[in-house]
């Protein structure tokens, strides 16, 4: 019967700090394209108020 | 030449011509390449499954680039043959189109065969493909032949693309049976994922080759075929099958269990006979459908609505934010698929996806004039998009079991491919028409739009129709491990 040997807490760690770290790069720089969409709207005109 | 230097020449000689040789090279071959069977892939006692999503997603993260083509079309425009030839877009955009169809096309042929070599070795060969295709892409890019890209990032890296996003879609499924969406929702977030690290990382190769004074397409090809290849082996040195009967820890299969989860696996060519594969087909299809008639004109089409409001910068970053919710969407529907079910999730898409395609065109300049409703609407349409792709894998592992579920969704992957052919069509179509007629453009996205809410209306009844798979096409001597039925419970009535 072969034997329990544990997968450390630290390989899983690593393993998923190495997919995440390009992910996050992506994201990061994607979230930057998404910004512009909020920074390059042109505010509206504040509505007239007409008094009677 | 004494004796010993002449046995020293001999012995690579004998090495590598002497037949008798042969068999030795060849079991050094074997050897070094059974290192990638199922069988030497099976996990040792005490093996985090939490091993396994990275390396899925090392994968997905990787093919995922495909979404990102688009930032090579400008620089591949803009290259000249020897004669002083171009391409133009319409040549271009056929590489994008062969490596999806091809995309699906491989999923379908070689979902049978990754049943029975395993997760490590297909995802070895999607990675020898999608790196292969790359460098021969280069090639062509590097002689102005655009036959050679085609064959290359098309035709070789759309089999990478086909085996790498099935291929680990059924160890996911056996690793997680508590959470099979959650866990194939991680793995085809990657997908969503890749196109975020594509996109800068292929801008900023060809910008560093420029800089460099090398060819900026070639270079940067040949950099990420060999990256991407690198990141891919990772996942498949990763990646490993649970032993037979493995369960999580802790974790005990519901005695009573949904009519909608199957008890008894399916075997691939008998999965196609039933009713359930053609509705399930239709299903994604016209999901995916509807959301590339927003992604394919994200940019132009927020421009369009809003004329004059919102400009071309703010229109890529609209595109970005549709990103994120594709991305984000495959995980958060496929994870809460496993709480709600995957039929009311796909009910969700449907029914919510009708309302907002219909709403969607109202809140342009002409009446609601809401750029943030706009966006808001978008998004949740483009997250149900992502949340059919990631939440389908665990919708056929409950219909037809763990068993073949790889090949079956590497078959109805097909509709993928159906879909990226349908949806820009119509959309394209529309748009051309109203064009031929000098009308304006934002007149035309009211119909596309409400055309995509028709379609996901065909998209609600399909689903609806989805029944579980009756007795007659279970494989009897293969129970499904994960959900045995309970002791003394009698099987689930079933129909088709």
């Amino acid at each position: 019967m072969a034997s329990e040997r544990k997968t450390s807490a630290g390989l899983v760690a690593a393993a998923w700090i190495v997919v995440f770290l390009p992910l996050t790069w992506g994201i990061y720089n994607t979230a930057l394209s998404a910004a512009k969409l909020f920074t390059h709207l042109p505010t509206k005109p504040p509505a007239q108020v007409h008094t009677p | 030449m004494t004796t010993k230097t002449v046995r020293l020449w001999f012995l690579p000689a004998a090495f590598l011509a002497v037949p008798s040789s042969n068999e030795w090279i060849q079991g050094v071959r074997m050897s070094a390449l059974s290192f990638l069977d199922r069988s030497r892939s099976v996990a040792h006692p005490g093996f985090s499954r939490w091993l396994v999503p990275p390396a899925a997603l090392a994968v997905h993260l990787s093919i995922g680039q495909v979404y990102a083509f688009s930032v090579f079309k400008n620089p591949l425009l803009a290259t000249h043959g020897a004669d002083g030839s171009q391409w133009n877009l319409k040549e271009i955009g056929y590489i994008f189109s062969i490596a999806i169809a091809v995309l699906g096309l491989s999923a379908a042929l070689f979902g049978k065969w990754l049943e029975t070599a395993g997760p490590r070795k297909a995802m070895f060969v999607a990675a020898c493909c999608f790196g292969l295709g790359f460098e021969v892409a280069a090639a062509g890019a590097s002689t102005h032949q655009l036959w050679l890209i085609y064959l290359g990032y098309g035709v070789i890296g759309g089999i990478g693309l086909g085996l790498g996003y099935i291929s680990p879609v059924s160890t996911l499924i056996k690793w997680f049976p508590d959470r099979p969406g959650l866990a194939t929702g991680l793995a085809i977030m990657g997908f969503g994922g890749g196109a975020m690290i594509g996109s800068p990382l292929g801008t900023k190769l060809m910008a560093f080759s420029k800089a460099g004074g090398h060819a900026a397409i070639p270079s940067a090809w040949v950099t990420m075929g060999i990256l991407y290849f690198l990141f891919m082996l990772l996942g498949a040195f990763m990646v490993r099958v649970p032993a037979d009967g493995w369960k999580p820890a802790g974790w005990t299969p519901p005695a009573q269990h949904s009519a909608m989860i199957s008890s008894h696996n399916v075997e691939v060519n008998t999965a196609m006979r039933t009713p359930q594969f053609y509705f399930l087909w239709l299903v994604l299809a016209l999901n995916v459908t509807a959301g590339i008639g927003i992604l394919e004109q994200a940019s132009p089409m927020i421009q369009d609505l809003f004329h004059g409001q919102v400009t071309a910068v703010a229109a890529a970053g609209f595109v970005g934010v549709l990103s994120i919710f594709n991305m984000g969407g495959r995980f958060v529907w496929a994870a809460c698929s496993d709480f709600i079910g995957r039929k009311p999730t796909y009910m969700i898409f449907f029914a919510l996806g009708t309302v907002l395609y219909f709403l969607l065109p109202y809140t342009g300049t002409l009446h609601m004039d809401s750029v943030v409703l706009f966006v808001l609407i978008a998004g949740v349409l483009i997250s149900m998009y992502g949340g059919g792709f990631a939440t389908i894998p665990a919708y056929l592992r409950d219909m037809y079991g763990p068993y073949n579920v790889s090949a079956i969704h590497g078959r109805l992957l097909t509709a993928w491919s159906a879909a990226g052919i349908i949806g820009p069509l119509i959309v394209n179509g529309i748009l051309d028409h109203y064009n031929a007629m000098h009308m304006p453009r934002e007149q035309a996205y009211p119909l596309i739009l409400h055309i995509m809410a028709g379609l996901l209306v065909i998209g609600f009844v399909a689903n609806l129709l989805v029944r579980p798979v009756a007795e007659r096409f279970w494989m009897k001597e293969r129970p499904t491990a994960a959900i045995p039925l309970a002791a003394g419970q009698a099987p689930l009535k079933r129909r088709a």
